[in-house]
């Protein structure tokens, strides 16, 4: 072999090396009643089946969906340091109370050291560390949030006594909107999808909702209390406008929160019933042709 | 995506096997003119390739690339713009509810009796002082049930109890009775305006040592029927640290510094915020600390950043208020132990002109990192949508030519 042929091999392999160790992953983070195993990223249950395409190197990011938002952090800590340090990098989607539990974990540890992973997870969900270096923060490209429930859910505010689920005792509005400063995401997007196919607890939600949370919080309106929020055809209640506009009323969203889907149609409920079905089916759309 | 380019890879190192290394350099420019559209275009199908889209799915896939581009082109413009000041001083505008932390929160729903159904035709307006109690502080909550037009309806608290929730198993705690009133004392400023308002202080009761949420459960009637309200706050019955000493400022690095000193007893990740108004009193800036403290006198920094303070240009002096702060534990529930909190002003400060006030962007390896990964998507996204037809103009960018 000649020498410059040689040269041509040395600088292929280590380009190889390089882009090899470099790929986006997509991190989907379930909600309340979780059901996927912990600490397992192929284990699909929440979402629906596995082989549905979500978006590349989709990876299921299980946590309890019972216990405290605080308490379950570090099993989303240990996913974004898997896969979305080094030159990993990722996209997130949440469904519901992931959507709680990621902004917590941005806002809070968002820039804390990280030491950078290798993607390759022991059956708790850590990863072995790639070159023993750290750096701050994770690479996260943006947040699509299906049903999001950072803002709270009032069907958590007529809980019961002095015994009740941690989570369903986060999801309380007003816990909810205090337990962090949902602005603080590090100039990452979080693009809210909110359904309105909701008539069961209309009395208790207030505005449009999908059965379990309403527009006040899976749209991103800011604010130390919830309220009502609804489409343009409802002239009784304030719109809940796209993009990051401020909402008729002139409430505000959240920083870095924009509203990509209303469902003008209340064609979509909360669920996905174990086959992506719902507001999540509409994220699970938008993902698989923006997360490359 | 690895796998094609090692098979391009593998295929360019066999090609340059097998035509040998003399000609190297006009190869580069065979293979990079590969991709390039040759000749004129034709409608029916080329022998040998597949056929092309029909005009609907192109436009379609057009239209793909075209979302995509845009979306990584927001994504490095608003990045570019947003990290200009770091994650810690942020513009006030940016933070709308984090203005005033120790204004009531309220809230306005539907009465819900004890079968959890909504009644549209009574509203229940609530307020509470506080969401997060630091030890030995106290919270007020009131109600009042009005008409949807506004006209307030008799009410009568039959009940009121506070106490912790604690897991299923675990011995209850004390319950602790509270007096709700409407006479124009204690936390209610009006007498006889329907809100009534009632005072928990968990350090005087038998909740002192109850390290989490405490619900209160108030029962209630208004127009005769039945109704049910829970207020929660978490308590935080330890004091993680304190503050000692006086705060001070000081132009550091072209910003402006609050400094204050804690007394660290328990150290860990703390994070804390405070508020800074500008001369005439409009709020300007939000200012977080999230550092890991040791033990023992530490400072912390609250930075109003110079490129924030050029931008915002506001009426000096800066006035550092309404600071709050707690240790945060992590995988632990309750996740924090709260600092006395600093409520009203903290420091006024002396600096009176912008004499040494950076307007450099921010930097660091975090910024870097996103900038080159959001401005590589961002030309990717361009080079994608320009192929795909070169005779159509890649949308402009908001923020500038793709370099």
């Amino acid at each position: 072999m000649n020498k410059v042929l040689q040269m041509v091999l040395a600088v292929c392999l280590m380009a190889v090396s390089s882009f090899a160790a470099a790929a986006n992953y997509t991190l989907w983070v379930n909600g309340r009643t979780g059901g996927g195993v912990v600490g397992n990223y192929d284990s699909w249950n929440y979402w629906g089946p596995g082989t549905t395409a979500a978006g590349v190197n989709k990876k299921s990011v299980n946590w309890d969906g019972r216990s405290s938002v605080a308490s379950q952090s570090g099993k989303i800590r240990d996913a974004l340091d898997c896969f979305c340090t080094g030159n990993n990098w990722c996209y997130v989607v949440t469904h519901s109370a992931g959507d709680l539990i990621m902004g917590y974990t941005m806002a809070n540890y968002g820039g804390s050291a990280r030491v950078k992973k290798n993607a390759t997870a022991n059956s708790s969900g850590v990863c072995g560390d790639s070159d023993g270096s750290a750096q701050t923060g994770w690479n996260i490209k943006w947040v699509r949030a299906a049903s999001g429930a950072g803002g709270g859910s009032e069907l958590s505010d007529v809980g019961s006594w002095t015994t009740s689920e941690p989570l369903v005792q986060d999801l309380k509005t007003t816990t909810a909107r205090a337990m962090y400063n949902h602005n603080t995401t590090r100039s990452v997007w979080f693009y809210m999808y909110a359904g309105a196919k909701g008539t069961a607890y209309s009395g208790v939600l207030p505005g449009q909702d999908d059965e379990a949370v309403a527009y006040h919080s899976t749209g991103g309106v800011s604010g130390s209390s919830g309220g009502s929020y609804c489409n343009p055809s409802d002239w009784l209640c304030n719109d809940l406008t796209l993009g990051t506009a401020a909402n008729e009323g002139g409430s505000l969203k959240w920083s870095y929160h924009s509203v990509s889907f209303r469902d003008d149609s209340e064609a979509y409920n909360h669920y996905a019933n174990g086959n992506w079905g719902g507001i999540v089916g509409v994220v699970r759309s938008a993902v698989v042709n923006s997360a490359l | 995506m690895p796998a094609a380019l090692i098979l391009a890879l593998l295929a360019a190192i066999g090609w340059l096997a097998w035509r040998g290394d003399e000609t190297g350099a006009p190869a580069a420019g065979v293979a990079s003119g590969a991709g390039q559209p040759q000749g004129p275009q034709f409608f029916g199908q080329v022998e040998g390739r597949p056929a092309p889209p029909l005009p609907s799915e192109r436009a379609r896939q057009r239209q793909q690339l075209v979302e995509l581009w845009t979306l990584a082109d927001h994504t490095y413009c608003s990045y570019r713009e947003g990290s200009m000041y770091p994650a810690g001083s942020r513009p006030m505008s940016q933070n709308p509810d984090q203005v005033y932390p120790n204004q009531p929160v309220t809230e306005t729903n539907a009465m819900r009796g004890e079968d959890r159904k909504g009644n549209p035709n009574i509203l229940l307006q609530t307020s509470q002082s506080r969401v997060y109690l630091a030890a030995g502080e106290s919270v007020a909550f009131s109600l009042r049930a009005v008409e949807p037009n506004g006209n307030v309806i008799p009410l009568v608290v039959t009940r009121a109890i506070a106490a912790g929730i604690v897991t299923t198993g675990t011995r209850s705690t004390t319950q602790v009775p509270l007096a709700f009133a409407d006479d124009g004392s204690g936390a209610d400023p009006v007498a006889g305006d329907g809100a009534f308002a009632g005072v928990l202080t968990p350090a005087q009761t038998g909740l002192a040592g109850f390290h989490g949420t405490i619900r209160t459960e108030v029962r209630y009637t208004a127009a005769g029927k039945n109704g049910v309200l829970i207020f929660d706050v978490i308590y935080s019955p330890k004091v993680p640290a304190t503050w000692v000493g006086t705060p001070r400022e000081a132009l550091e690095d072209g910003s402006l510094a609050f400094i204050l000193r804690a007394d660290v007893r328990q150290p860990g990740r703390y994070v804390v915020t405070g508020r800074i108004d500008d001369a005439k009193g409009r709020p300007f800036a939000l200012a977080t600390f999230n550092e890991v403290l040791g033990p023992g006198p530490n400072d912390i920094r609250l930075i109003v950043f110079g490129k924030l303070m050029v931008d915002g240009a506001p009426a000096l002096p800066l006035r550092l208020r309404d600071v709050d702060g707690y240790l945060l534990k992590e995988n632990a529930d309750p996740d924090r132990e709260l600092m006395p909190r600093l409520e009203g002003p903290v420091l006024t400060s002396r600096t009176q002109s912008m004499k040494g006030v950076s307007d450099a962007e921010f930097n660091s390896e975090e910024r870097t990192r996103y900038l080159t990964e959001f401005a590589k998507d961002r030309k990717g996204a361009a080079a994608s949508l320009a192929n795909f037809d070169p005779s159509l103009p890649v949308p402009p960018s908001a923020c500038g030519p793709v370099k």
